[in-house]
Order: structure tokens, then sequence, then C-alpha cells
């Protein structure tokens, strides 16, 4: 499809959305259902007055700093792991379980251990990105092309070189994979974090709010959320373009599966 | 070769068996009681029907995988066997291989794709840079060093492959069916390619094909191997005179005495 065409098209299912928005805080009723018209005005007010900002950087910070404890050590240990089979082996019904729980309802005791600060949502953010970006990069690894591993080491390539020259080209997809998909769950997971106690984020604005019946400060707080995943994908994809710009097209399998999650 | 020569590549009653696993119920020989020497500077062709373990051997030679009984010696140290430790791909870069399938990494430029075995042995200079871009150059790939595999045609990725491995210089290459997938057209320029960039050189070098003609016209010697398990049925020294026309291959004196013979074997 043409990207003209793909322009319209968006703008049109955008403005059927909001129209949408419109007929059912009319059938409900403002007070349940804020119109799409006051969300704008708040939005922006509340963007103008700081309030805005001051909880979505807070909200950013913990799934930033989540993302970062979980996702390097995921993207990482795999690659270790292919060199020791037996460790592997040994690990991975307790990364299965790990996998498992849900992390959610680990988010009191970890406000337990760590406090009611952002250290308690960043944890709890790592504990689900980990898992998540694990398993698509080990499956990158596991996925890699033998026939170029073995044509790396009859050209004399070390385990170091295959490791950098051909698993981790070839897991690269796989790992952005993982990034994407674990991403709206980073930043949910540090709102919910949030939710339960914080006095900062977009996760206590929304908790706040709705104990107030301020319907109108939920929907901003859902609108923020939605803008900032959005935006940082759009980050995500780029540096995704970027790392694999030797690919013949732009729609992968991979993207697909991400984009589908 | 003189006859006093050591041989460069001896294979001894060489045998491979896979084993049993689901879904193939039986274990089978791919290679059994297979015995051949190459001389230095030798172009042995060996030619057979598919699935006679002419790839298995290869990669026997090549230690991508190791043998169930017999022995392989090069430069007379036996190098597989019952007897040698863990297996050593490509023994120290003494040998190099083209496989069938193309095995450039595709997330790297022709280019760095020829100069990958330099920059993993740790070998890049600017000499041996020259060296590449000289066989870019002799292959007729200059001006593509920038593409991707995926941006270029099966005979330049099959070009780009060939280089990558003589860019390195080992004594020995193996080659497994490496021109199968392209037109004849391609195959045929490919194959005087390869004649003229082994006459520079002259390696040792071991094709492995299913096409007779393509045996007959490079090899200086062909090896018939039987159904697997794969040994040899019979042994021919080809009787044209070299450089050789591949093009017209067909009309070289004894050509076609050797064709019918080789093909009656292989009925």
């Amino acid at each position: 499809m043409r990207p003209g065409r793909a322009l319209w098209d968006r703008l049109a299912l955008a403005v059927a959305a909001l129209a949408l928005w419109q007929l059912a805080s009319l059938a409900f009723g403002p007070h349940w259902f804020s119109p799409p018209l006051a969300t704008g005005r708040r939005f922006v007010e509340l963007f103008w007055n700081g309030e805005l900002l001051r909880h979505a950087q807070y909200t950013l910070l913990a799934a930033a700093g989540g993302f970062l404890l979980g996702g390097v050590p995921g993207a990482l240990i795999p690659f270790a792991l292919r060199r020791a089979p037996r460790l592997g082996a040994v690990l991975d019904p307790y990364l299965v379980a790990g996998y498992g729980m849900p992390k959610l309802a680990l988010a009191p005791l970890f406000i337990l251990w760590f406090g009611i600060e952002l250290a308690s949502k960043v944890v709890l953010v790592a504990s689900i990105v980990f898992f998540l970006v694990f398993f698509s990069t080990a499956a990158g690894v596991r996925g890699v092309d033998l026939r170029l591993v073995a044509m790396a080491r009859v050209a004399g390539a070390s385990e170091r070189a295959v490791a950098r020259h051909v698993v981790w080209p070839g897991a690269v997809p796989y790992i952005f994979a993982g990034l994407r998909i674990s991403l709206p769950y980073a930043i949910g997971a540090a709102v919910v974090g949030e939710m339960i106690s914080a006095n900062r984020g977009l996760g206590y604005l929304i908790q706040a709010a709705s104990q107030d019946f301020d319907t109108t400060n939920v929907f901003v707080g859902l609108l923020a959320l939605t803008v900032l995943i959005v935006a940082v994908n759009v980050i995500v994809e780029a540096a995704e373009r970027w790392l694999l710009r030797w690919r013949p097209v732009d729609v992968t399998p991979v993207r697909r599966l991400a984009s589908a999650t | 070769m003189s006859a006093a020569a050591p041989p460069v590549l001896e294979v001894q009653r060489l045998g491979k068996r896979f084993e049993a696993r689901a879904g193939r119920a039986e274990a089978f020989w791919a290679i059994r009681d297979l015995s051949f020497v190459v001389g230095e500077g030798e172009l042995l062709t060996i030619v057979g029907p598919s699935g006679s373990g002419k790839s298995t051997l290869l990669n026997l030679i090549s230690q991508i995988d190791g043998p169930t009984e017999g022995e392989i010696r090069f430069r007379e140290q036996a190098i597989a066997g019952p007897t040698s430790g863990a297996l050593r791909p490509g023994w120290d870069r003494q040998f190099g291989y083209v496989t069938q399938e193309d095995t450039l990494l595709p997330w790297r430029t022709l280019g760095e794709n020829v100069l990958f075995p330099l920059r993993v042995q740790g070998g890049l200079s600017a000499e041996t840079r020259q060296r590449a871009a000289r066989l870019i150059q002799a292959a007729g790939l200059e001006g593509f060093e920038r593409y991707y595999p995926h941006e270029l045609s099966g005979g330049m990725r099959k070009r780009g492959a060939l280089i990558r491995t003589l860019v390195y210089d080992p004594p020995v290459i193996l080659m497994d069916e490496p021109f199968g997938a392209l037109d004849a057209q391609t195959r045929t320029q490919l194959q005087a390619d390869l004649l003229r960039l082994w006459n520079l050189g002259r390696k040792t070098i071991v094709f492995v094909t299913h096409d007779i003609a393509e045996a007959i016209a490079l090899g200086d010697r062909t090896l018939v191997f039987t159904r697997a398990p794969a040994r040899v049925q019979s042994e021919h020294r080809i009787p044209i005179p070299r450089p050789r026309d591949v093009r017209n291959i067909y009309v070289a004196d004894g050509f076609a005495e050797m064709y019918e013979r080789i093909r009656k074997e292989l009925e």
C-alpha cells in the first residue's frame, strides 16, 4: 500500500474512533465516560501546568530502569548458556516456572521488600521484561543457522568470533521481538506498581482520579499512557531498523509477531 | 604428479554411520570402507548418485563431523580417526570448504564477507586486503562490495563464497556441488572461472558433483562412488589436456567416451 493512502485511512479510523467515544459518552453520561473534548482540554491543561510530565517522567523512569535491569541480562544470558548446555538444561524448568509466575501478584511483596519508592517498580518491571526477552533471545540463539556456524569454524573463527559474527546478528531480530513485546508490559507493570502504592506516576494519577470519581483525569492518564507507549515504540523501531538494515524487506515475521501481541 | 610425492590427503577405510532416531527407524552407513588418495595440486572430482554420502565425506574431511571408523591423513598426519581428539573444523585453516548452499553471512556486505576469514583469523592487513580486492576483481565482482547477499544474483553469491575461501589461501579446497543450483550458462562461466583461478594457484581441490560432464570437464582424475554406503566404484584419469575449454568440452577428444563409461557405471 502507498504510504499516502495508509495515512488517510488511519485518519479516517481516528475520526471513527473519536465519534464512537463521543457516542459512548452521550449514551452513558459524561461522568461515567468522559467525552473526547473534555478529555483533550484537560490533557492540554495538565500538560501545560507540568503535572502530566511530572507523572509521566516517574512512570517512564520506572519502566526504563526495569527495562534495562531485566532486558540486558535477558538478552545476554542465552549467549552464555549456549556455551554451557548442561547448565541450560538444569535451569530450564526453573526459568519456565519463573516465566509462568504472574509477576503482578508479586507487586505487594516487592513493595514490602523494596519500599514504596522507585525501586519496587523497577524490580517489578524487570521481573516481567527479563523472562520475555530471555525466552525470545533463547529461541533466536537456538535457531542460529548451523551451516553458517560450520562455515565460520572452518574459516578459522573462534567460539567468541562465532558468537559475535554469526549467533549475535542472527539473534538480533528475536531480541527486538522480545523487547517490543515486553514494552507495553513494562509500562503497564510500572503503572500497576504506582496504583498499589505511590505518590507520583501516571498509575497514581489514574488511581487518585478514580477515587475522586474524576473520570476525565482517568481518561487523561490512559491517553498519556498510550502516547507514551507509542512514542517509545517508535524509538525501539528506529533502533531495530538501523540494526537490521541488511534485511531485504521491512516487514518480517518477527515484526508481525511483535505488533500482533 | 610423480609417484614418489606423498599424497596430500589419504582416506583409509573410512566409515560413517548415522544413528537411528525418531522418524528414522534404523541406523545407516552413509560411507563404509572408503579409501582413496589425493595428490598435491590435484583437482580430483567425485561423482556419484545423489544420497551417496558425498557431502558426508567432505564434512568428515573438513572436520565438521567425525568418522565412525577409519582414518583421514593430511600430509602423513592422522587428523581424523579413532585416536584423534576433538573435532577441529578446517584443521587450522588447512581446508577451505565451499558448500552447496550459499553460506554468505546475510548481515554482512559482499566485501565484508570476503574479508570474514581474514578478520576472524586476525589476518587483516593492507596486503591481505589488496589480495581480497584482486580476487574480487578476478571474479568480476568489482563494484558490488557494498551490496548485501540478498541483493546479488545466485551466481554472484557463489563467486563470493568461492573467493571468500581463496582469500586465506588454504592448501586444500573442498567443494560440494557448488554450482548445482545455477542456470547452465552461469554454471559454465563459473566452471571456467574456477579453472582459471585454480591455474593461478594450483591448489589441491576435491570437487564433489552429481554431474558427469562437470566431473570430466574439471578433474585431473574422477572417482565414481557407489550408492550409500559409499565406496569407490572406479577411478578414471581424465585424458583431456589443459588448458581446457569448458564451453566446448563436449567436443574434446576423449570426452564422449569417458562420459559413456561413467554413465554406464552409474546406472
